[in-house]
């Protein structure tokens, strides 16, 4: 039992040492993510710079941690609100059945064929760059997802005896999708929201990273892997710590999806 | 005379299905008054759970009423909208199932569950339904209902659940509840509890029961008059008493033999020749004419209707006491 939830804690702690660190950033570090210091360009890390500066001198630990807070937030956003959207839609579209739903497997089918990049990038051109116009385009892609999963859940579950219970009591249909339905069909989207919040902070980094995310010089990852990426040669860790926190975020959120799979279908 | 509680006349279903359309139900009627228990037997297939989602109107969607009646209280359903429709059932009838683990919902408490009718359809207080549910436990024998209340379905035993499920369906206060087999999957001597749960329920509350199962021991034990289902039809219908003593259809006395009897054990037990008809297939003559003892030129040629045969109804064209003859032979 403790050895199986072991990397879900551990998925938990990694995520939450991180959450913390981004969220008392001001308390944990004096510098200014965007505060230039032009004497102490590309320092190697030292006492001073634990992991040295960038180009413009700015300490690029200071500026892993800003980092976090705009990516972990989009990144957290632009699932929520898909899931709200799709999870909503599902549940109606399950429940009602008919022309309803016959019409929005389309719109989810042809969204699911429409190449999310392209639309981002659209979008960036419509909306502007910055975490609104990433939002709206991973929450217009997003959602379809959630929209299939709770659909194909409510398929089964309104067959289910205490549904059919509760639908020939004659409570309200509002109240029977809430109660009795919602609450035993969402647990697939939870763990479905896990692995797709990895998806999301992939897809900022590298809106950030083509120069279609969060405008410079807001410290980000994207963008810090992009600028950063000059110097590989000399200053290889400025382009490469940005990389790793992707990966040690996404590494977390999977154990947590992975102990979540786990503890559900117990 | 007052009309009954709940009238069906005349109902037919059909079920889509990849073979084809499937008769399920051809033509069905039945009454069902208050204080009444009412059986209804058959082997898997044969309609019975079908016949209770029909009224119920709780269908799957690849299956339909093609015609038929029901009235309640003397007023008829056809013709109104879904919504009326629900209202009057959800106030006259309450149903437990066979699994009252898929009957429940998880993720609420009991008591959640069972005071949600008074609550949200009676419009009762909170305070109120509250004690309702603890009433309805009490009710259907759970100890210490006011603690029981905070559990989970999971935490307790099958046959607490299945308590549960009932005082689910009596807690809208309905004048009929139906049984779905609700005693199958419990073992024998929880069935025997919830039986006589029931059956108090009857007797107190004067509330119908219509039961649904393939356990002609269970009918026996519970109900006062029996249908016994065949090929979604009723082919014989009488007091428990006169159909479970002297059978008239040959199908009834066939089921009856088949069942194990205490007194006289044998090597083996009799069962009856061949399988249930393919209901996809346009059936000729009466359904059970080809696995019939009795059977005859007439009997594969038209289906008999229900017809007075002694004390009972019977669809059979050679209906007889086979009992009382066979006694009387071996006499």
């Amino acid at each position: 039992m403790k050895a199986k939830n072991f990397s879900f804690y551990f998925g938990i702690g990694l995520l939450s040492f991180i959450v913390l660190v981004a969220a008392f950033a001001p308390w944990l570090t004096h510098y200014d993510p965007i505060g230039q210091d032009l004497l102490h360009t590309l320092a190697s890390p030292n006492s001073h710079h634990w992991l040295g500066t960038d180009n413009l001198g700015r300490d690029v630990l200071t500026r892993i941690i800003y980092g976090a807070r705009i990516d972990l937030s989009i990144g957290v956003l632009a699932v929520l609100f898909p899931f709200i959207l799709g999870t909503t839609l599902g549940l109606i579209s399950g429940w009602r059945g008919g022309w309803f739903d016959a019409i929005l497997m389309r719109i989810v089918d042809t969204t699911i064929a429409f190449p999310f990049y392209v639309l981002a990038i659209a979008l960036v051109f419509v909306v502007g760059a910055g975490p609104k116009s990433i939002i709206i385009a991973i929450s217009l892609v997003g959602w379809v997802a959630y929209c299939r999963i709770i659909r194909a859940a409510v398929l089964v579950a309104k067959e289910l005896d205490y549904v059919h219970a509760a639908k020939l009591s004659g409570l309200p249909t509002g109240r029977i999708l809430r109660r009795h339905i919602l609450p035993n069909v969402i647990s697939q989207a939870i763990v479905f929201s896990m692995s797709d919040i990895v998806l999301s902070i992939l897809a900022i980094v590298s809106l950030g990273y083509l120069g279609l995310g969060v405008p410079i010089p807001t410290a980000e990852w994207g963008s810090m892997i992009q600028e950063g990426q000059a110097y590989i040669l000399q200053q290889w860790w400025i382009p490469t710590i940005p990389g790793i926190m992707v990966v040690i975020v996404g590494f977390s959120l999977s154990l947590i999806g992975d102990g979540l799979v786990k503890r559900l279908n117990k | 005379m007052t009309s009954p509680l709940l009238s069906v006349r005349d109902l037919h279903v059909e079920i889509e299905t990849n073979r084809g359309l499937l008769k399920a139900i051809r033509g069905i009627s039945m009454d069902v008054n208050a204080g009444e228990s009412i059986g209804i037997v058959g082997e898997s297939g044969s309609g019975k759970s079908i016949t209770l989602k029909a009224i119920l109107g709780l269908l799957p969607p690849n299956a339909r009423v093609t015609k038929g009646e029901i009235f309640v209280e003397g007023r008829s359903l056809n013709g109104m909208s879904d919504k009326e429709r629900r209202a009057i059932l959800a106030e006259k009838i309450g149903i437990v199932f066979q699994d009252a683990i898929a009957a429940l919902n998880p993720v609420l408490t009991v008591g959640t569950q069972i005071s949600e009718i008074p609550h949200r359809r009676l419009g009762w207080s909170k305070a109120k339904s509250h004690e309702r549910a603890i009433e309805l436990m009490t009710l259907v024998g759970i100890p210490e209902a006011e603690k029981r209340l905070k559990v989970y379905p999971h935490q307790l035993s099958g046959g607490l659940r299945q308590r549960v499920a009932i005082a689910i369906a009596l807690s809208g206060n309905p004048k009929i509840i139906f049984c779905d087999e609700p005693t199958t999957a419990l073992d024998v001597t929880i069935q025997a509890q919830v039986l006589r749960l029931l059956e108090d329920l009857r007797a107190k509350e004067n509330t119908g029961i219509v039961f649904v199962t393939h356990d002609l021991a269970v009918v026996n034990e519970i109900c006062e008059k029996v249908n016994v289902m065949y090929a979604g039809r009723f082919v014989e219908r009488g007091t428990v008493e006169q159909t479970f003593q002297d059978p008239t259809h040959p199908y009834a006395y066939s089921l009856l033999k088949s069942a194990p009897d205490m007194e006289h054990p044998v090597e083996r037990l009799f069962s009856i020749q061949g399988e249930a008809p393919d209901l996809t297939k346009p059936t000729i003559g009466c359904p059970f004419a080809p696995r019939c003892f009795a059977a005859s030129e007439e009997c594969l040629a038209t289906e008999p209707e229900l017809r007075h045969v002694h004390e009972s109804e019977t669809a059979c064209h050679h209906a007889t006491n086979f009992l009382s003859q066979l006694n009387a032979g071996q006499a």
